[in-house]
């Protein structure tokens, strides 16, 4: 079937079978890998991507689900070659070690402080509940965020 | 109710692992004074291809974006023991210590003789070579670097590998045997809370002091602890593969439990400074230390709250209820028979 | 320079000193840092690079999503690969027949035993990269699929036939040593013994005013990366390009060489970026099947494991049995300390060290007593086999289960003598000079000072500053 939505700004039509998931179409057909694949069943938060602004699962979204809406992922995030403020404060405090949550982490912070701009770090760390990260402890990852959101409030 | 109670752990643990484990090392040095590291040692995800670049650019003297590195390929690189046994800092710094030295020595040789005096009265630093007790004699590295080059013709390359010397494998019997170079030490507090009605617990403050020798990248190091730390949490509170004849029951993360970012507090990390003497730089291991004394400081912190002692990991709510109603039952047993 | 291939367990034996491996020309060419130098001094002489908090060199990639890890390469003509594993926990393989799911559209090629050159891996040699004549565990491989997809690869593996002969299995260590128990390989299930002796404990005890004794238990735990087990292999030239995660490509390399029968540098084994490993990706459970996949049908082939494979088929750690028996001084000295270990290593040796498998019981026997000076030490370990998953390496091998024994012990014994926890740790703590029961001298000994960082920071209540 024809399925038309956007991915990171840009308008996307394609003929696919109605059972792939958005992750596969991401990945496979969309050349888009930045958003990983970690458990299939969407308890890891590895594949989290932003359907209209929404914290997603994309292993356990079928395709059609998204018809007509806006996916961003961690490819859309920077603009213009410049790194969005979390990303950058995910380097400046060594969130990651691994890498591989860093996506979904990172985008799951972003629809967190979308809702909430001056999270505390109890809110940080409940709105990143989804996203199992096994190297960091998660602790340089709310400091990033924190300071991201420091940088966001600056900047408005 | 809820109960509060505090615990520690303490731990030694060795770098390197058991057996036989060289490292090795190429470099060659570009004739910009740049330098390409070709190291066997594989990063896996714990900064071991950061802290290489940092070791190899503090020895030949160069600022750190002068430094490049290739890693973990069998056809570029030579041979590693492998990311292992809490090894690469200890074992892989000094091979690229070694190498860089080597291709060091044809620019020292050209530096000597620009500066008029032998190459053991040279330092090097921040992309400089200087007369030690002479600072404001130097030369630039790039300038000798392209000298070896064109005028020497010759290419500064080196070659290393190093393996921990002296160690012999334990005795099966009585163990006995120099088995590992080197320890590191930690220590480990933790302070829970337990909700007697329904066992859960939830790890409140942590601190963890780690002798982990030389640290030559505080942020990597603290963040390795902090996995640490979490991947002992999971195994003291709710980490285990539920077997049936043989078949996982829960071979899923619904099930099988890893503490989630709402399951680990901050963790304080404190890294001392207790340089090793038979290493490059005084390092020792970071990797694998942290989640040796987790559980226990959290358990230990559990009887401290509650009075109840887990032996049999994890912690999970279940036991902690039945542990509680257990002591109760026998505490009331023994009021009652003993009036 | 060694031949890493063949070194084993031949050691020098030479005596450690400073300068004991020097840069081809003796120190002078190295650089001037004295051992022992404190931080600062290195900070000093290095311009700050020694201690310096650098952001990881690839953490701009990994926050802009442009990191390859191995499930984002592609290849054209790709194929995947998919694993049939063992029906039963123990059974003879009498028969297997892939006609079937050969006949399935998009099937490459279907491997059994027979299309590996040599069918044995790991120091030991005693796993296989496809099962033979017998199968121990769940996870046991016994045949591969190459196909088009990953759905096509596992319909086809559901329709290879295999017929087995079902076996009596043991799934408990200490059932595993009675008379009588199902036998995994040899002649006993007991695949490993490591003692520690020094002193005498019984005299230790007959000295002691208090003896304390517990014992504790550790599960089967999983390393639980958030990036399951991959590689991918391919074709390249007269040899074979492996792409793998694993954090021991040479290993990778000498096993993958070894099973195809031909000589490592015809092998290639590039390390691609890790999603996660803590020791649960050091061994060849992937790369020699996708490598014979790869030639046999002349095209690059990916393996993945599903979650569900993880727990069963990758391997775990070892879970630990443990007795600890300490006698004490009434002042609080330590006087001896017997431990018996058993730890359950699965159906197979790990693949992962030199040691072949042996280290989780090394290190643990060897760490198992504390930093604590203690005079008559006795630690009895073994590790025996169970029809289960391979038991390896995951951090900190052994030394988790143990510390977490000894630590909750030493907990009794200190409330016991009715002493603070740090107090007694402090009393019996290591320091520089102390030699360990197995006869080593210790020095860079930071775990007084450890305790007392962590004392002050955490403000236990009893300041431990002496």
């Amino acid at each position: 079937m024809k399925i038309s939505f956007t991915v990171n700004g840009r308008s996307q039509e394609l003929e696919i079978r109605p059972e792939r998931t958005l992750l596969e179409v991401l990945r496979d057909d969309l050349g888009l890998t930045g958003t990983k694949h970690g458990c299939d069943s969407g308890e890891c938060g590895a594949c989290t991507v932003l359907i209209d602004g929404e914290p997603a699962n994309s292993c356990l979204v079928l395709t059609p689900a998204v018809r007509g809406r806006h996916v961003l992922t961690i490819e859309g995030l920077a603009e213009d070659g410049k790194l969005h403020p979390l990303q950058q404060a995910f380097i400046d405090h060594g969130a990651l070690q691994c890498g591989f949550c860093g996506s979904g982490m990172i985008l799951s912070a972003k629809a967190l402080l979308d809702r909430n701009p001056s999270p505390s770090r109890a809110e940080v760390r409940r709105g990143l509940a989804g996203n199992l990260c096994r190297c960091s402890g998660y602790q340089q990852i709310v400091d990033a965020v924190m300071d991201a959101a420091d940088r966001l409030r600056e900047v408005r | 109710m809820k109960k509060r109670g505090r615990g520690v752990g303490v731990m030694w643990y060795p770098t390197h692992p058991v057996g036989s484990n060289p490292s090795s090392a190429f470099a060659k040095i570009n004739s910009d004074g740049s330098m390409v590291v070709m190291a066997g040692a594989k990063d896996v995800g714990q900064g071991s291809t950061t802290v290489l670049a940092q070791v190899a650019a503090a020895c030949l003297g160069v600022p750190l974006d002068w430094v490049s590195m290739v890693t973990g390929d069998t056809g570029l690189t030579p041979y590693d023991g492998g990311s292992t046994g809490s090894r690469v800092t200890y074992i892989a710094s000094r091979a690229v210590e070694l190498a860089v030295a080597q291709a060091k020595k044809p620019l020292l040789l050209v530096a000597s003789e620009h500066l008029g005096v032998p190459v053991e009265d040279l330092e090097s630093g921040d992309g400089r070579i200087w007369v030690r007790s002479d600072p404001s004699r130097s030369i630039g590295i790039p300038a000798v670097a392209a000298e070896c080059y064109s005028k020497k013709a010759t290419v500064p390359v080196g070659a290393a590998s190093y393996a921990a010397p002296g160690l012999t494998p334990p005795d099966p019997e009585t163990g006995q045997g120099r088995s590992y170079p080197s320890y590191i030490y930690a220590t480990h507090m933790a302070e829970v809370e337990v909700d007697t009605e329904t066992g859960e617990v939830e790890v409140l403050r942590f601190v963890a002091a780690h002798d982990s020798g030389t640290i030559i990248n505080p942020l990597l190091a603290k963040g390795q602890i902090r996995g640490g730390v979490s991947m002992g949490i999971g195994m003291a509170l709710t980490e285990q593969i539920l077997f049936q004849e043989g078949r996982p029951l829960n071979p899923n993360f619904m099930d099988y439990v890893i503490p989630t970012a709402m399951d680990v507090p901050d963790i304080e990390v404190i890294l001392c400074d207790t340089p090793d003497p038979t290493s490059a730089f005084g390092v020792k291991a970071v990797g694998e230390a942290s989640v040796v004394p987790t559980a226990p400081a959290i358990i230990n912190a559990i009887y401290d709250a509650v009075g109840v002692r887990i032996y049999d990991l994890p912690a999970t709510p279940e036991k902690i209820l039945h542990a509680l109603k257990t002591a109760l039952a026998s505490s009331e047993q023994q009021a009652a028979s003993g009036k | 320079m060694i031949d890493p291939a063949i070194a084993d367990h031949e050691y020098a034996g030479q005596p450690r000193r400073n300068e004991d491996t020097k840069g081809p020309d003796g120190p002078a060419f190295v650089s001037s840092f004295l051992r022992g130098d404190s931080l600062a001094g290195l900070q000093e002489k290095t311009q700050g690079i020694i201690g310096r908090s650098v952001p990881r060199h690839d953490a701009y990639q990994a926050v802009a999503g442009a990191l390859q890890y191995t499930e984002d390469l592609r290849f054209p003509g790709m194929l995947h690969c998919r694993i049939l594993r063992a029906r039963y926990p123990h059974a003879l393989i009498l028969r297997v027949d892939t006609s079937r799911a050969l006949d399935v559209p998009g099937v490459a090629a279907v491997i059994t035993s027979r299309d590996v050159p040599h069918n044995r891996l790991g120091p030991m040699q005693q796993q296989h990269v496809l099962a033979d004549e017998r199968v121990r565990y769940l996870g046991d491989p016994v045949a591969a699929v190459a196909a088009e997809t990953p759905e096509t690869a596992l319909e086809a593996a559901h329709l290879i036939e295999v017929e087995y002969r079902e076996l009596p299995a043991v799934f408990d260590p200490e059932e595993a040593l009675k008379p009588g128990a199902p036998i995994l390989h040899g002649a006993s299930n007991l695949f490993q013994r490591q003692n520690v002796r020094h002193g005498n404990v019984e005299k230790g005890f007959v000295e002691s005013d208090l003896i304390v004794e517990e014992s504790f238990r550790t599960p089967f735990l999983e390393h639980a990366a958030i990036e399951p087990q991959v590689a991918l292999a391919l074709p390249s030239g007269d040899g074979v390009i492996v792409y793998s995660p694993s954090s021991k490509p040479f290993s990778i390399q000498r096993e993958v060489a070894r099973a195809l029968a031909i000589r490592q540098n015809r092998v290639r084994v590039i390390g691609t970026a890790s999603g996660g490993g803590f020791g649960g990706k050091n061994e060849p459970i992937l790369e020699p099947t996708l490598a014979i996949l790869a030639l046999k049908t002349g095209r690059p082939v990916r393996g993945l494991f599903t979650r569900e494979e993880e727990f069963v088929a990758s391997t775990v750690r070892h879970p630990f049995i443990m007795n600890y028996r300490s006698g004490v001084s009434r002042s609080g000295r330590i006087l001896a300390r017997h431990i018996r270990l058993i730890a359950d290593t699965g159906a197979y040796p790990a693949m992962d060290s030199k040691t072949g498998g042996k280290t989780a019981l090394v290190k643990g026997a060897m760490m198992a007593a504390g930093p604590y000076r203690i005079d008559n030490v006795l630690v009895e370990a073994i590790a025996v086999y169970t029809n289960q998953p391979v038991a390896s390496n995951m951090r900190g091998p052994g030394v988790p289960q143990v510390c977490f024994a000894c630590e909750s012990h030493t907990e009794t014994i200190a409330r016991r003598l009715g002493m603070d926890s740090l107090e007694f740790r402090l009393l019996n703590a290591y320091q520089e000079g102390d030699v360990t029961p197995f006869g080593d001298t210790l020095f860079s000994v930071g775990l007084k000072q450890t305790m007392r960082q962590a004392a002050a920071a955490f403000g236990w209540a009893k300041e431990a500053g002496r």
